[in-house]
């Protein structure tokens, strides 16, 4: 066992590490190449920037989360201090950092780290029913929508559960190792599902009101590309 | 099989549909910038349901197909399997998802359900514009020949017609309509307007939405009231007179046509400024589009007449009287000037000042409801049950709510789209409105307006 938790949090950490950085790499470069193109060719290059920062800043509070569906909303917000706090701050995860590390790192006390870890997986099972309860998000929903939030399920799960052995009648080595390995997944799978937002998010408001600013010349472009020149509206 | 939706269509070639449809999205994706933003919505799309929150037709409609971000994804599905390396593997892997023309059709049915309105984009957590996508969903249609006949048969006449406007108006006839409006006026209100015709060097070139020379005649009264009491230098241009552009609605191609019309038409007559008059969508088309089609920082400045009245109420240079306007009034954002922020409180400024008692709706500014007859619907007439029903519902109860008998709404489409959602939802009792109609009723006319300067009875006021 201690060898496939070694392959685990080694080999495998690893290269969902390098798949993790070379997708999200990608996933920034790409997006801001095609900002840099778009406002190049803008006609109008005179961009409001002012509300572009004001609407990305926004969405970072809770105060604009919770106005629609505050229930929703709070779910969403715990859930997403959660699952950005726990593996940066777990102690458990902080003393494998400084195994490779030497850096001083902050840590969550264990008492904080258990109850947002109840709280986090709690609000990512209300997140899920909530999904397939209300009527319009189950219409939206697909098969990533579903997987992405049952695989955080079943790390915060398990996580939890490996620190606390005795909650659980499964084997504590057991439980880490399928902790890990549901860590390595969602590591990797990062930049190929939505949860990729956690690095384009800052791009997005400024992509849709750069896109407003078309090339001066577009339609005469698709019009020649199409060979309608001249042809009757 | 032919095209078949809830709107007209003229003939639609089905010859090759898909495969022409696809050479147009690839035309557009290689000169345009919409591969970025079908890229960040594929990338970052929570689907989180918020957009159905927010959206007026689908709280009205409960109808799944009404949801934006599904609107959206009709267009990403399409993006995705002809256009991204992604979907050509999962072309290799397996038989997966083909575009055909029953596809297509569902397209062409569901982007004309959008008011494209963007309240949808406010509450997006990722910011996704579904009404910009809904925009490029109609410009591909429109490239395969599926338009509402309404919005082609008036662009047609606006850009290749005898009159070059949406109403087909003549400019003999536009001369005379003008000159009737000023005898009208005085005759009606009292006080002399001027309509200035083709002038030369004239500070401002003032397009209207076309149609208000036909239904909005103390709309344009009020105008001219405002130009003529301001002493401003103004023009209207014979050549080319609308302000209308449904190019926004179906086709950048058409959007850049049409404000390149209005560019030269203000070329022509060596105007400074285009002034738009009381129209949502004209406004928005030229504030934003001039600059972008025709110079950037090198093109004419773009104000909307509301703006006018407001600066010029605030220098002192047009006097308005106070609460001259008993009765209940409240104000419909037109989502194209108000979604931005752009105009939001000059109207407002304006009927606080006119009107004793005036209450705003709940929403209203940025987060205003649209009045259901936005991205170019209100013109499709076969519609209408549609639109006063499902996209207007929410506005209809919004203005019950204030308790207004006067609901001023300072855009041609919204005006009679607000007019049809009060006589189908039980408000026959509501007056709609422009700004100007009031402020025609407001205004301290100066004394060269006077139609007998020595007469006090018509001094002070212009009769209501």
């Amino acid at each position: 066992m201690d060898a496939w938790i070694e392959l685990a949090r080694g080999p495998l950490f690893r290269i969902a590490l390098a798949a993790l950085l070379i997708g999200l790499v990608y996933r920034l470069g790409t997006a801001a190449a095609q900002v840099i193109l778009a406002w190049r060719r803008a006609g109008d290059r005179q961009l409001p920037l002012r509300s572009v920062a004001t609407a990305t800043l926004s969405w970072l509070l809770p105060v604009r989360l919770l106005r629609q569906r505050p229930l929703y909303g709070i779910a969403s917000l715990v859930f997403h201090v959660g699952i950005i706090a726990l593996p940066l701050f777990v102690a458990g995860h902080v003393a494998l950092l400084q195994q490779s590390l030497p850096v001083v790192w902050p840590q969550l006390p264990s008492g904080v780290a258990d109850v947002l870890s109840v709280v986090a997986f709690l609000a990512l099972a209300a997140i899920l029913v909530g999904r397939l309860a209300v009527r319009p998000t189950r219409a939206l929903t697909r098969f990533q929508d579903v997987a992405v939030l049952a695989l955080l399920l079943l790390l915060v799960g398990l996580g939890f559960l490996a620190a606390h052995p005795e909650l659980s009648p499964f084997p504590a080595r057991t439980l880490l190792l399928l902790h890990i390995l549901a860590g390595d997944l969602a590591l990797a799978l990062t930049p190929m599902t939505k949860i990729a937002h956690c690095i384009v998010y800052p791009f997005t408001q400024l992509v849709f009101e750069l896109a407003w600013h078309f090339p001066a010349d577009s339609g005469r472009h698709v019009a020649v590309a199409l060979g309608k020149e001249g042809e009757p509206v | 099989m032919a095209i078949q939706c809830s709107y007209y269509l003229e003939p639609v070639d089905t010859t090759d549909l898909p495969r022409r449809f696809l050479d147009a999205f690839a035309a557009v994706l290689a000169h345009s910038s919409y591969a970025m933003v079908l890229d960040a919505a594929s990338h970052v799309s929570a689907r989180c349901g918020r957009c159905a929150s927010t959206c007026p037709v689908y709280q009205a409609s409960d109808d799944p197909r009404d949801i934006p971000c599904l609107r959206s994804e009709l267009v990403l599905k399409v993006y995705r399997r002809y256009f991204t390396p992604r979907g050509a593997l999962a072309t290799r892997l397996g038989p997966g998802f083909e575009l055909d023309e029953a596809y297509i059709n569902t397209m062409a049915e569901e982007m004309y359900r959008c008011t494209a309105c963007r309240r949808c984009k406010l509450e997006c957590p990722m910011g996704i514009d579904h009404g910009l996508i809904t925009h490029l969903g109609r410009w591909l249609l429109a490239e395969v020949g599926i338009i509402p006949k309404a919005l082609r048969v008036a662009t047609r006449e606006q850009l290749e017609g005898k009159t070059n406007n949406t109403s087909a108006i003549p400019a003999a006839a536009l001369i005379d309509t003008c000159e009737f409006l000023e005898e009208d006026c005085v005759d009606t209100h009292g006080f002399k307007i001027r309509f200035p015709i083709d002038q030369q060097d004239a500070e401002y070139i003032f397009f209207p939405a076309v149609s208000d020379y036909l239904l909005e005649p103390d709309t344009l009264m009020g105008n001219a009231a405002v130009m003529t009491a301001t002493n401003a230098s103004w023009t209207i241009g014979t050549r080319y007179f609308d302000g209308i552009n449904y190019g926004l609605f179906y086709s950048d191609r058409m959007l850049d046509r049409i404000v390149n019309m209005e560019v030269q038409e203000l070329k022509r007559l060596n105007a400074r400024t285009v002034l738009i008059g009381e129209c949502g969508h004209a406004s928005r088309s030229a504030k934003a589009f001039i600059r972008t089609f025709c110079g950037g920082d090198r093109a004419p400045e773009v104000i909307n007449c509301m703006e006018y009245a407001l600066r010029m109420l605030n220098e002192g240079r047009l006097e308005l009287r106070k609460n001259a306007i008993d009765a209940r009034v409240t104000y419909h954002d037109p989502c194209n000037i108000a979604r931005s922020g752009w105009i939001i409180e000059q109207p407002r400024e304006i009927l606080r000042h006119i009107a004793s008692d005036f209450v705003d709706m709940t929403p209203h500014g940025r987060e205003n409801y649209c009045c259901g007859g936005g991205g170019g619907t209100v013109s499709i007439d076969e519609i209408r049950s549609f639109r006063t029903h499902i996209g207007g519902a929410t506005k209809a109860e919004q203005i019950r709510r204030t308790g207004a008998t006067i609901v001023v709404s300072p855009c041609a489409n919204c005006k009679k789209q607000l007019r049809e959602v009060c006589e189908d939802n039980n408000l026959e009792h509501v007056q709609v409105v422009g700004l100007h109609d009031l402020i025609l009723q407001a205004i301290v006319v100066p004394a060269a307006m006077r139609v007998d300067p020595q007469s006090d009875a018509a001094s002070a006021t212009a009769s209501p």
